[in-house]
Formats: structure tokens, C-alpha cells, sequence
């Protein structure tokens, strides 16, 4: 399946329709379950952010609720920069974790000297098999993947999820 | 330090290695009594320690708390310390730093430690889908790292990139491990011997990465015994091996926290080995003979560089010297490693350490000439821990 179709199903793929959150392969987003549900609504509106220190400056990746480096909890959210230079590219035509298409095309990333993030393996969709090349630019894009439920009480209510990749500048 | 007592490990035994028709306790069991064969006048009743060191019970075999029930099947009733270590790769050697540090403070006296996974699971899927879990699973995993080939084979293709190392440099370290494994009946790959043009010639994995480059996952366990000085006396009359000193640097979980310029620069490494070189009072060309973390060829030629055995840059060309052979300056792996003994995560660590003791005490199967100080080293998660443990037939003076 592909992730438009995949993303239609809630719950887990590989489960046919029950949710087993032990066995999702993607985070679990709502602020029920994530002090960091902003990094998710910001990847709604577009945005690649995360959390920066207030007391010491530092940046951290992935977000927090305390600075790693000197442990304030005082933090704000913001922006990384959408774009990065291919250093290596990996495909993976079986094997890849159920769930996930093939090929499943995962990149080491460069985000250039400036950026609070100096590298990151990502994933690099709407691309076709052997078309991604080192020193090819990719930029940030955001899709969706499969909602899931959560109990409210009597209720249940459908998170809607999101998660980013990246894609290759043509 | 007045009567400072130092630990050392008295022997062990293994599990059969491979994909196994058995439950992960009954794995647990086979290695103890591998272990107590190893060690005949050892009395489970003497064992006032354990400490299990596994990963995938907890999901796999739905066995959370494991130490107790480890414990329970062996008959073993711990009075000093009865846990579960994870630290995935470097499981068993991470309990044997927990348990030299429990000897050596008096805390406990007699310490079985113990590794284990049962990896393969009813529907193969399963195994693969675990590895998302394995990893940091709402960043990596979520970009669809599960098994690590796909990882390695960019640090590999880096590492060709930057210093040249070829396709047939890496294939010398599968040939070097297969034929070390080929004499090892407990390893998931015996009695399969390798050549060149067969490890050349192997289906592709993950480009540059053919079949015999990558280790097996394995179902399997691996038992130890830590003890003090005087109870090993007690216990078994060959020399003692002495756990000199350790190292374990953790820098990262997932891709944004890399500490290396490159892929190809593991400096978490060169500093675990400084840390375990410091402790153990020794340097880089001491060590005589050495179990590294395989689990990739490539790993090993970067593993060589960065524990100060060859130049960095130079893994290729000295794993191409033969150093690494038996009758080389310096056997690597020599009971198969990961390649071919096979790699059940958490029993990994304590497999190699049991190596290590055979060869310092001059009875190992692919036996090195004369070693006196030997080193083991893991690697773990998307190579973001290393673990290294400096052994010797002397303690530190």
C-alpha cells in the first residue's frame, strides 16, 4: 500500500484495523499522550521546529520539555531550516519494517554549518528508485499517516496524525 | 586501598546459536548449564548474584520482568542482586561492568551474568517490526530505520567515499570470521567456511553490502561467571582472568545527536577505549588478541582504526595484512564474532568475554600465541553506545 492509502486506515496497517499502540511504528501525537504535540501542529502548518533554551540558547533535536544541556525548562519553539544536502543515500527493496512502501529510500542529511542541526536520516519520499543521488538538495515536506483512537472517558475519540519527510528538489 | 579484591571472570558457556525451536527461558537454561559444565565445581547454590541482560523478552517472549524468572528457572536464589539489564548489543558485557563493580565493593561475591533473545517469532514480520522499537522510535524509526543494514551501508559507503576502503577489503573480514566460525559447533553459521570469490560473489543486501557482509539476528544465550578472586580459586583451578578496566560512552539515540564529523568517524569509540585503556593501565598495542563488534564488515575496519590498532583510515589495509588472522599481530573475532558465531543481542557481550577468558587461559579452539592482555568491545542501537572491556592475566598493580 501506499502511505495515501495507508493513511486512510486508523489503527495500525499491519494489524488490518486494531490499534495495539505497543505495535504502532508511528509516535504518538495528541497532547493526551505528548507534552510535545506542538511539534506536530506546527508540522500541520507547515513548519519544521523544535525546542530552544531560553537560558542557555541551546537548540535540541528532537524537542524537549528541559533543556539536554543545562536543564531549564524554560523553552521556546523554532524553526529549522526545510532544507539539506544528500550525503548518502540507502534503498531498501525487502526487508523494509511492514508498513513501510518499498523502496524505502533513507538519506543522511546535511543541513549546512549555520543550522542548529548539523545532520539527520531522513527519508526521502515521491522518489523513484535509483533517481536520488549525493549532493542532490532535498527540502522538508509533511504528510499524513493513519489516525488512531483514544478513549475519552465513554468515548472514543480519532487522533489524526501527521509526520514529515523530505523530497527531492527537481 | 587495603585488601582491594578484583574480579574476574571464570569461564562460561554458550547456547547453540541460530534460529531455535525453543522458549527464551529454556535458552536462559541451556547457557547456565553450558556454563556450569565449564566450571565443574561451580554450586548454583554459591551464586549470590544475577543479572539478565535481554532486550526482546520483554516483547517477544511477554517477559517483562525477567531476572526473576530467569532466576526461578535456573533454581537460583539471589541474595546480592537479582536484575534485568538492556543496553540492546552490549547487554552481557554491560552486566559484566555492573557485576565487577559489585565484586570489587563487596557487595556481592559470586555473580552469574546472563544474555539472551529469542528473536525469531511465529510470522517472520514480527522480527523486522521490533526493530522500530529497537531504535528511537518516533524520530528514526518513524523514517523507516528498523533492521540496521541500511544504516551501516551509508556508514560504509562514507568510509569508501573518504579513505578508499574497497568491496574487497570488507570481504577479508567475513572470510576471517566464517573460517574462525567454521570450527565452532555453537555458531549459527557452523560448519559454513567462506572464500573470497563466495563473499564477492553474495547476493546484495544493501548496496555495497552483500549477504556475508552482515551478521545474522540470532536466537540464543551466552552465561558468565563473576566472581572474586578467592571464590574463582575455590570454584575452578585454571589461571585467572582478570577484568582490568571499562569503558562505556553513550553519546546519542537518534541521527541529529551523530558526534562524528562524517559516518565514517566514530570518536564515541576512541573515547570508550581511552576511558577502558586508562582503567586498565594499558594502551592500544598491548592488546594481544580481541573480539570486536562485527555485526557489519565494515564495523569491524572502523572498529580496528578507532581502538588505536591501525591509523584511522587504515582499517581496510590492516585487516588485508592478515594482522587479524591467527597467526597475525593481533587475532580479531577468532571464535567467528557476529558474522558467523551469530547475534542474540543481549548475549552477545558475555559470548565474546567467554572468548577472551578461553584465550587468555590457553584453551581456546583458534588459540592466539600467548596473549596476556585481550579486549572486548560492543557497539549498540544505531551505533549510538560503545562498550569496551580490557581483560589480562594480571590484575592492575
Amino acid at each position: 500500500m501506499t502511505d495515501i492509502e495507508t493513511a486512510k486506515i486508523v489503527g495500525t496497517p499491519a494489524l488490518e484495523g486494531t490499534y495495539i499502540s505497543e505495535m504502532d511504528m508511528w509516535p504518538l501525537e495528541c497532547r493526551e499522550f505528548n507534552r510535545n504535540y506542538h511539534f506536530y501542529d506546527n508540522l500541520r502548518e507547515g513548519r519544521f521546529t523544535t525546542t530552544k533554551c531560553r537560558k542557555c540558547g541551546h537548540i535540541a533535536f528532537p524537542p524537549g520539555v528541559i533543556c539536554p544541556k543545562c536543564w531549564s525548562e524554560e523553552l521556546e519553539w523554532v524553526d529549522l531550516p526545510k532544507m539539506a544536502t544528500v550525503v548518502a543515500v540507502t534503498e531498501t527493496q525487502a526487508g523494509a519494517p511492514l508498513g513501510f512502501p518499498s523502496p524505502l529510500i533513507i538519506a543522511w542529511l546535511n543541513f549546512g554549518k549555520d543550522s542548529p542541526i548539523k545532520h539527520l536520516l531522513g527519508r526521502v519520499i515521491n522518489c523513484a528508485e535509483g533517481e536520488l543521488k549525493d549532493g542532490d538538495e532535498v527540502k522538508f515536506v509533511v504528510f499524513d499517516v493513519p489516525a488512531h483512537p483514544i478513549d475519552v472517558k465513554k468515548e472514543t475519540k480519532v487522533c489524526d496524525r501527521v509526520y514529515y519527510a523530505f523530497e527531492r528538489v527537481k | 586501598m587495603v585488601n582491594k579484591t578484583n574480579a574476574v571472570i571464570v569461564g562460561g558457556g554458550v547456547s547453540k546459536f541460530g534460529v531455535r525451536e525453543a522458549h527464551i527461558l529454556e535458552l536462559f537454561q541451556e547457557a547456565a548449564k553450558a556454563c556450569s559444565d565449564d566450571i565443574p565445581r561451580l554450586k548454583p547454590t554459591e551464586i549470590d548474584g544475577l543479572i539478565v541482560c535481554t532486550t526482546m523478552a520483554g516483547r517477544h517472549s511477554s517477559a517483562l520482568n525477567t531476572a526473576p524468572l530467569v532466576a526461578h528457572r535456573l533454581g537460583l536464589k539471589p541474595t546480592s542482586i537479582c536484575i534485568r539489564i538492556d543496553t540492546l548489543c552490549a547487554g552481557s558485557n554491560s552486566g559484566i561492568i555492573v557485576a565487577k563493580g559489585m565484586i570489587e565493593s563487596g557487595i556481592a561475591e559470586v555473580i552469574l551474568v546472563t544474555g539472551a533473545e529469542k528473536v525469531y517469532m511465529p510470522q517472520r514480520w514480527e522480527t523486522n517490526y521490533t526493530q522500530l522499537a529497537v531504535n528511537d522510535h518516533d524520530w528514526d524509526s518513524a523514517m523507516g530505520l528498523g533492521v540496521p543494514p541500511p544504516f551501516f551501508a551509508m556508514i560504509a559507503k562514507m568510509h569508501m567515499k573518504r579513505y578508499g576502503t574497497t568491496k574487497e577489503q570488507m570481504a577479508r573480514v567475513a572470510v576471517a570470521n566464517y573460517n574462525y566460525g567454521a570450527t565452532n559447533p555453537k555458531g549459527h553459521f557452523y560448519p559454513k567456511t567462506l572464500t573470497m570469490d563466495e563473499a564477492l560473489g553474495a547476493r546484495l543486501i544493501a548496496d555495497p553490502f552483500g549477504l556475508f557482509d552482515c551478521c545474522p539476528l540470532s536466537d540464543g544465550a551466552s552465561a558468565v561467571i563473576v566472581a572474586s578472586e578467592q571464590r574463582a580459586k575455590d570454584m575452578s583451578d585454571r589461571s585467572l582472568v582478570y577484568i582490568r578496566g571499562t569503558g562505556q560512552h553513550a553519546t546519542h539515540s537518534m541521527s541529529a545527536g551523530w558526534p562524528g564529523e562524517t559516518l565514517a568517524e566514530w570518536p564515541h569509540l576512541k573515547k570508550a577505549a581511552e576511558v577502558a585503556y586508562k582503567n586498565a593501565r594499558v594502551s592500544a598495542k598491548d592488546i594481544d588478541v580481541a573480539q570486536v563488534h562485527d555485526c557489519f564488515t565494515i564495523s569491524e575496519i572502523i572498529e580496528v582504526e578507532e581502538l588505536g590498532f591501525c591509523k584511522k583510515g587504515e582499517g581496510g589495509d590492516y585487516i588485508a595484512s592478515g594482522a587479524i588472522n591467527i597467526d597475525g599481530e593481533r587475532p580479531i573475532n577468532t571464535d567467528g564474532g557476529l558474522l558467523s558465531h551469530g547475534h542474540p543481542f543481549g548475549a552477545s557481550g558475555a559470548r565474546q568475554s567467554i572468548e577472551i577468558c578461553k584465550q587468555l587461559q590457553g584453551r581456546a579452539t583458534n588459540q592466539a600465541k600467548d596473549p596476556k592482555i585481550a579486549l572486548a568491545h560492543n557497539l549498540s542501537g544505531t551505533c549510538a553506545q560503545h562498550t569496551v572491556l580490557v581483560y589480562g592475566t594480571e590484575p592492575v598493580k
